[in-house]
């Protein structure tokens, strides 16, 4: 395995076991075997998740070119059947019963998406060996694209899932921009997104509207949409410099704190590991971040850069949003943490896309 | 470019969360400390209970039973709506009022709502027993002031009640808070410090639905200090069943310590009305206009008319003014100026002894215009009236002893021979309590000493009487106090003495009546003494509002005498 992939791993690895030793001490005090088998099972999707990328790591990214719209057509009616066959949990349709697990077809379309868009912005034409994204005129540089990305996007948005939904527009969104799409479409997008918010806010459901009231303010409603965003910001800063202790965190032992295992992971670990584990958390997926980005940049097929690019904005902002919503930062959205929250899709899909990127970088040389 | 500008954003990105976990865990770190222990730790109140009240004999006047509080704990009552339905059987109250005494209660889902207070213990134990069908139904058990001999020496114990805004302001310094309870009134106003309770409790780690977890500390309740009166319960029984009827009061003093054996006041009232507050029955008391919760005995201001003759005569002797022997002509009136001053009685030739014994207004006209109104008001200094005897109860009143500079300051008139006249016979401006006369003709029971009165005689087992005795040296001459002692006496003795009623009792007594004429209506009747005269034992003052002549204070004097002789407590 070369050095960079290596390092990707390792890190990769690093983060996964804090965060099954996190959704342990968060089941620690719950009753009940399922709980006690949650980080069982987190454990054996950690193992799946090294062999997918190795599995990954050992595949020519090209041929992921070639399967392009396959994947696209793929993840479109995974989509759909979610709708038609999904399983309901919390209020949402996301999951899809595929023999005995439960998959969630939503963090595989967000990989999809990155594929599809890498190979759009980088066609050449026969004669000219250049990109020509820089020369794309408003048609075919924006509309087409956000065209293909709109459909998942919408389908996601019903389920409803707003938080993904809104990645796949925040990728579309970066990955134009290192597409050397022109700058003046790029705003002209931003600008029509922000005028047409208004519009958007009636489609809302209620709860939505709620969590983004409570976003504001949290003590709107303390006890019902603000109860989640006050009591992991009490973990957190209850944690002070050293933590409370593994398993001795009372925000999250005493179940004080909501989906201490899932999207408020990052609250329960803070509060356990204290300031000082939670910066060295911080500075592992930035290390680990800034390693995708590296690969990128160092990668010459553009297929592989922008595919590379797309996946490291897409850690970033899902690392970013669910850190930022624990610290009372961002709105509450249905966003786990990569790599540390438990759920099997999202750990399988973090694995696959590193494993595709482990293997851009040892293609480049 | 354009890759710069990434890697410039997410390196902020990271140092903003960075920044925002810094400020959060670091900087405000304590106060989330503090939130998230409030989320987790519940105070569950454990009430000590208040000191009992013993009399002398360690008999318990006032102690403490537990009673029964039904609360609900609304995060655990799953039905709420059946549980207060099955509870309204139990306890046999509308279901409405049980659901609107809820709603009136409801703080928060993990604090307990008090439904009813004070059940009695058989429906504290079928509502136990339903525990299963009853959830979030709690039984909490508290002590409460119980009264076993009912209303008996209410005055002097005063009553309970929630702590008012004045008396908060005053003691928020020495720990009391808002709806405590504390005594009003009596010894339980006056040592609230020591019977006291000390709430305790347990401190419990909960989890986000409120259940237990573990204890995390505890504090034991500290029950009050019980403390021990100088009342003898049953003499003071005596006195307030001799009293019922009448509006006054009755005091007992040991005539050489100052120990109050009894205190009586009508018309009393119940002290437990406080405790089960039903507020018709608390507004009837505080509404009465014979004001039930006054103690008359320390508190009520009276003229003390012919009681106040034992003064004059000791400010007479003492200064020389009169001699034993000096007797005056009553006609049955005394010219002074251009008004009559009456006698009740036409008693010709009375010399001192005759004239304590008949009560002769005529001769004490004389003796005072002699003496003059400064000497009698200095007497009455002496024997310490005008100001209060230092009772260890509070609300005395400190009584009016006129002077002639008195009326000028604060009448603005000259003082006049009549004013000196009607001084010398207890009469006037002249206001006294019932204890100041108790402790006055104590200083003739006990050998000329004017005592200091108390009703403390010990705290927790440890008798403190030794440091509540305060009595003054001796201020009178033997002989002066030999002579008016032997009037007493033939005051009772004497056929024609005004308490000669008294006479035939099993022990000899001593004193003097009076009848105090009141603006409208009837006179106030006086009769204070001591008994047995050889070594005195009691100093009785016994006091009848609008209660007719002295005789009157004689005959409930005589009932309570009588009583106590037949129950072998002379």
């Amino acid at each position: 395995m070369n050095r960079a992939g290596f390092q990707v791993l390792l890190i990769a690895v690093v983060i996964a076991l804090l965060g099954v030793l996190s959704i342990y001490s968060s089941t620690y005090q719950k009753e009940g075997d399922i709980w006690q088998l949650i980080y069982k099972r987190q454990a054996f999707w950690l193992i799946l998740g090294l062999l997918f990328f190795l599995l990954m790591y050992n595949f020519n990214y090209r041929r992921l070119w070639d399967w392009t719209y396959l994947l696209y057509g793929l993840a479109i009616s995974l989509l759909c059947l979610v709708f038609i066959l999904g399983i309901v949990r919390l209020g949402a349709q996301r999951w899809l019963k595929v023999a005995w697990l439960n998959f969630q077809p939503t963090e595989l379309v967000k990989l999809v998406i990155i594929i599809f868009l890498a190979r759009y912005f980088s066609t050449k034409s026969a004669d000219d060996v250049s990109l020509k994204n820089h020369n794309l005129g408003i048609f075919r540089g924006l509309i087409v694209p956000l065209f293909f990305v709109c459909i998942p996007a919408a389908l996601i948005i019903e389920q409803p899932d707003l938080g993904s939904g809104m990645m796949v527009v925040f990728i579309f969104l970066i990955i134009i921009f290192r597409a050397h799409v022109r700058l003046r479409y790029f705003f002209f997008f931003l600008a029509v997104a922000a005028l047409s918010a208004p519009f958007f806010w009636h489609f809302l459901r209620g709860y939505q509207r709620d969590r983004l009231m409570v976003f504001l303010n949290p003590n709107v409603d303390p006890l019902g949409a603000g109860y989640t965003i006050i009591q992991a910001k009490i973990a957190i800063g209850s944690g002070g410099f050293f933590g409370k202790g593994w398993l001795s965190g009372t925000q999250s032992q005493l179940h004080f704190l909501p989906e201490s295992h899932t999207d408020f992971i990052f609250a329960n670990f803070a509060e356990a590991w204290g300031f000082f584990g939670a910066a060295v958390l911080i500075g592992l997926y930035y290390l680990l971040i800034t390693r995708l980005f590296s690969i990128a940049e160092s990668t010459y097929d553009s297929f592989g850069r922008l595919l590379a690019f797309g996946i490291a904005s897409m850690l970033t902002i899902q690392v970013f949003i669910n850190i930022a919503m624990n610290l009372g930062f961002a709105p509450v959205v249905g966003l786990p943490l990569p790599l540390m929250s438990y759920g099997g899709s999202s750990v399988l899909v973090t694995f696959i896309s590193l494993g595709v990127l482990a293997n851009i970088s040892k293609s480049r040389t | 470019m354009r890759t710069r500008i990434v890697h410039i954003t997410v390196a902020c990105v990271f140092l903003f969360l960075m920044a925002g976990l810094l400020n959060m865990q670091l900087i405000q770190g304590r106060k989330y400390g503090e939130l998230s222990k409030k989320n987790r730790i519940r105070l569950l109140p454990q009430m000590g209970s208040r000191g009992r009240i013993l009399d002398r004999n360690s008999t318990v006047i006032v102690g403490s039973r537990l009673s029964y509080d039904v609360m609900i704990l609304p995060q655990e009552a799953r039905e709420l709506d059946e549980t207060l339905e099955r509870l309204s059987g139990v306890l046999g109250m509308e279901y409405g009022d049980l659901r609107q005494r809820f709603s009136d209660g409801f703080v928060s889902s993990s604090i307990p709502v008090i439904l009813v207070r004070n059940v009695n213990i058989k429906r504290a134990i079928a509502i136990e027993e339903m525990k299963f069908e009853l959830t979030g139904v709690l039984i909490r058990p508290h002590p409460l002031r119980h009264y076993p001999h009912g209303k008996i020496a209410s005055h002097m114990i005063g009553y309970l009640n929630e702590i008012d805004r004045w008396r908060l302001t005053k003691l928020s310094d020495y720990g009391y808070k808002t709806k405590d309870i504390v005594g009003f009134g009596g010894v339980e106003e006056k040592y609230d410090y020591y019977l006291r309770q000390e709430d305790g409790g347990e401190s419990v780690e909960v989890d986000r639905k409120g259940r237990f977890v573990r204890v995390v500390g505890f504090e034991p309740p500290r029950s009050g200090k019980d403390i021990q009166l100088t009342l003898d319960i049953r003499i003071q029984k005596i006195a307030e069943e001799a009293l019922a009827g009448w509006k006054g009061g009755v005091i007992m003093l040991e005539p050489y310590s100052g120990e109050v054996i009894a205190m009586a006041s009508s018309p009393d009232f119940d002290p437990s009305v406080f405790i089960e507050p039903s507020s018709s029955s608390i507004d009837g008391i505080f509404r009465d206009p014979d004001a039930p919760l006054f103690n008359r005995a320390i508190s009520g201001l009276y003229p003390p008319g012919s009681v106040f003759k034992m003064v004059v005569a000791a400010a007479a002797l003492e200064t020389g003014k009169i001699k034993p022997s000096t007797s005056f002509n009553c006609p049955g009136y005394l010219a002074i100026g251009n008004r009559d001053f009456k006698c009740w009685d036409t008693h010709g030739e009375q010399d001192l002894n005759g004239a304590i014994a008949h009560s002769c207004d005529v001769f004490f006209y004389r003796t005072g215009l002699l003496l003059g109104a400064q000497a009698i008001c200095d007497y009455a200094l002496k024997f310490g009236l005008s100001r209060p005897t230092n009772l260890d109860l509070p609300y005395e009143a400190a009584g009016l002893v006129p002077s002639p500079l008195w009326k000028k300051i604060s009448r603005f008139k000259k003082w006049f021979s009549g004013d000196t006249a009607n001084f010398s016979i207890g009469q006037g401006d002249l206001l006294v309590t019932p204890l100041q006369m108790a402790r006055m003709v104590a200083v003739f029971a006990n050998g000329g000493r004017l005592i200091t009165p108390f009703v403390l005689k010990g705290v927790e087992g440890k008798d403190v009487s030794a440091y509540q005795r305060k009595v003054s040296g001796v201020f009178l001459k033997r002989s002066t106090l030999d002579r008016i002692s032997h009037g007493l006496k033939d005051v009772v003795d004497d056929p024609k003495g005004t308490a000669h009623v008294l006479s035939g009792l099993p022990v000899s007594v001593a004193g003097k009546t009076g009848t105090a004429q009141a603006t409208g209506g009837l006179s106030h009747a006086w009769f204070t003494g001591y008994f047995p005269v050889e070594t005195p034992k009691f100093v009785i003052c016994t006091f009848l509002e609008r209660g007719g002549p002295g005789h009157n204070a004689c005959l409930v004097t005589k009932n309570i005498i009588e009583r106590m002789g037949k129950e072998g407590l002379l």
